[in-house]
């Protein structure tokens, strides 16, 4: 029981030992590709059927006037008579 | 001192003036035709007693020589006393403005169906059911005042009162018209509108509702053909900034856009700068009691520029009844007012002429008054139909620029008139317009344009 109470406390200590040390990440500042050499594998197939689906255009008309009754005649007529 | 010798002087004459004792005061003002001012004095006499019959029929006397312009004035509490078919026709009128049409109603129906109002009082009982919305009273309200004032117009003597039973027997039947436009029955309507005689008064204000009704049928050709006949020279006086729209709506539907646009262009250049100019005259004298009185018989110095247009609109506002009803009562107020100061007392002349001063300024007040709302309705009405005719413009941009979008044309690029095109009925005649408006034909006229509105691709020069 003591042997394993020990390994536990060791292992405690070194993981918090291990916390206190920097991690540095390093890239690769200049890197040349040479496209010409790329070589891609597969079928190479030409784009010659791209096509866009025509939809109809969306038309916004106007609301024009439209005389639907002659009220305001009616009124006008009535009043000029007296 | 001084006043007690006046008030015997006045009682004196007064006496003397009515010679039989027993004669009232009106009724010796009566008996010498000074009917405004026996009116004024028989309400004075009668208010505050009890009411007899004899006292309506009196009264009823005493309108029918001085018109009941002058009542419109009075307070309705005290027309309430004298129940007679006039004072009703005055209260009903009353109720209908201010919105009580349910007392509107009563008092209408109390109009006895013999009297000079009834047919007049029909017709603004349609308006009632009009405001109700009751198609069918309104339309029964029409048809009884046409029969009653066809009924009153072939029984009366003077041609004046039958040229007034006349214009309303015709508003009715153009009312009822009307009522079948609202509700779409265009054939009907057209009947109606069809039985206006062309000497009438009322027809070349009709060309523009008849080419509205043909316009809704798409009978775009007739409404055109209709609009055509206000370029009359004897149609000079009517000019409509409305008919103006719908003929360019009308081209705009036979797509024929070019048309259109000449109509739209000629508003934009000729009439509205024409319009603003005269608004900004007339709203400067818009308090004034008198000026539109004083320009319905001489336009003044700045309106000279603009002198023929406004006698236009004037000429047509004195054509109307109510015109002259109320500067006939002025004329008659002038010759009492002048047979007063000419054979009277001047006690009598202190009494009576600053009453009838005051019943003239009244008329002369309204006169000046409905003349200035019809030419401000009319002034008031130009904008609405310059937006309206900015919209179209707009469309027919919009249109043309759809047709180069899908590379397609219309069909030709100006269709020309022909005899096929040309819709008509079995009683409708049809001749070629050899360049002259001929009176006998106007209202008839229709234009032969074939719709434009067939679309055809486009044919570029890499397809030729």
């Amino acid at each position: 029981m003591r042997i394993l109470i020990y390994v536990l406390g060791i292992y405690m200590m070194s993981d918090a030992w291990g916390d206190d040390q920097q991690v540095i990440y390093q890239y690769k500042k200049y890197e040349k590709f040479d496209l010409g050499n790329l070589e891609v594998k597969g079928q190479l197939i030409a784009p010659g059927d791209i096509s866009v689906r025509e939809r109809e255009r969306r038309r916004f008309e106007l609301d024009l006037f439209s005389r639907k009754n002659f009220d305001g005649f009616i009124k006008k007529d009535v009043e000029s008579l007296r | 001192m001084k006043l007690l010798l006046l008030m015997i002087s006045l009682i004196l004459s007064l006496n003397a003036f009515s010679e039989e004792k027993k004669k009232t005061l009106s009724e010796v003002l009566e008996g010498k035709k000074y009917y405004y001012s026996a009116l004024n004095e028989f309400f004075k006499e009668t208010y505050s007693r009890t009411i007899i019959k004899d006292d309506l029929k009196r009264l009823e006397d005493l309108l029918y020589f001085t018109g009941i312009e002058l009542l419109e004035d009075y307070e309705p509490s005290l027309l309430q006393k004298y129940p007679t078919s006039s004072t009703r026709f005055i209260l009903a009128r009353q109720a209908l403005q201010t919105k009580k049409y349910k007392k509107a109603l009563e008092l209408f129906d109390k109009i006895h169906p013999d009297h000079r109002y009834y047919p007049e009082g029909k017709l603004l009982e349609a308006q009632v059911y009009d405001q109700q919305g009751n198609p069918k009273k309104r339309l029964e309200s029409y048809e009884a005042c046409q029969a009653s004032a066809e009924k009153n117009e072939n029984a009366a003597l003077s041609e004046k009162i039958k040229r007034y039973y006349r214009m309303v027997h015709e508003i009715c039947l153009v009312n009822k018209a009307r009522h079948f436009f609202k509700a779409e029955e265009y054939k009907e309507s057209l009947e109606a509108y069809n039985k206006i005689p062309k000497k009438s008064y009322k027809w070349p204000y009709l060309l523009l509702e008849k080419a509205w009704v043909y316009y809704q049928m798409g009978d775009y050709n007739r409404a055109l053909g209709l609009l055509t006949t206000y370029k009359s020279p004897l149609l000079d006086t009517y000019f409509f900034p409305e008919a103006e729209y719908l003929a360019a709506l009308s081209y705009f539907r036979l797509c024929l856009y070019e048309d259109s646009l000449t109509i739209i262009n000629q508003f934009y250049k000729v009439y509205r700068p024409r319009f603003q100019a005269l608004d900004s005259v007339l709203r400067k004298n818009k308090n004034s009691q008198s000026y539109f009185y004083n320009l319905m018989f001489k336009p003044g110095e700045e309106l000279k520029k603009h002198e023929e247009f406004v006698r236009h609109i004037l000429t047509r506002m004195k054509k109307q009844t109510r015109f002259s009803l109320d500067f006939n009562a002025i004329f008659k107020i002038n010759q009492e007012m002048k047979r007063i100061a000419q054979n009277e007392k001047p006690v009598i002349k202190q009494m009576l002429l600053p009453h009838l001063g005051e019943v003239k300024e009244n008329m002369i007040n309204k006169i000046n008054y409905n003349a200035k709302t019809d030419i401000f309705q009319f002034l008031e009405g130009v904008p609405f139909l310059s937006s309206e005719l900015f919209k179209l413009n707009l469309e027919i941009i919009s249109r043309k620029k759809d047709l180069v979008y899908s590379n397609k044309k219309l069909i030709a690029d100006r269709s020309r008139g022909d005899y096929s095109n040309v819709k008509r009925t079995k009683f409708e005649y049809f001749w070629t317009f050899q360049g002259a408006f001929w009176a006998d034909e106007l209202g008839d006229y229709s234009l032969g344009l074939k719709s434009n509105c067939q679309t055809v691709r486009q044919v570029t020069e890499e397809g030729e």
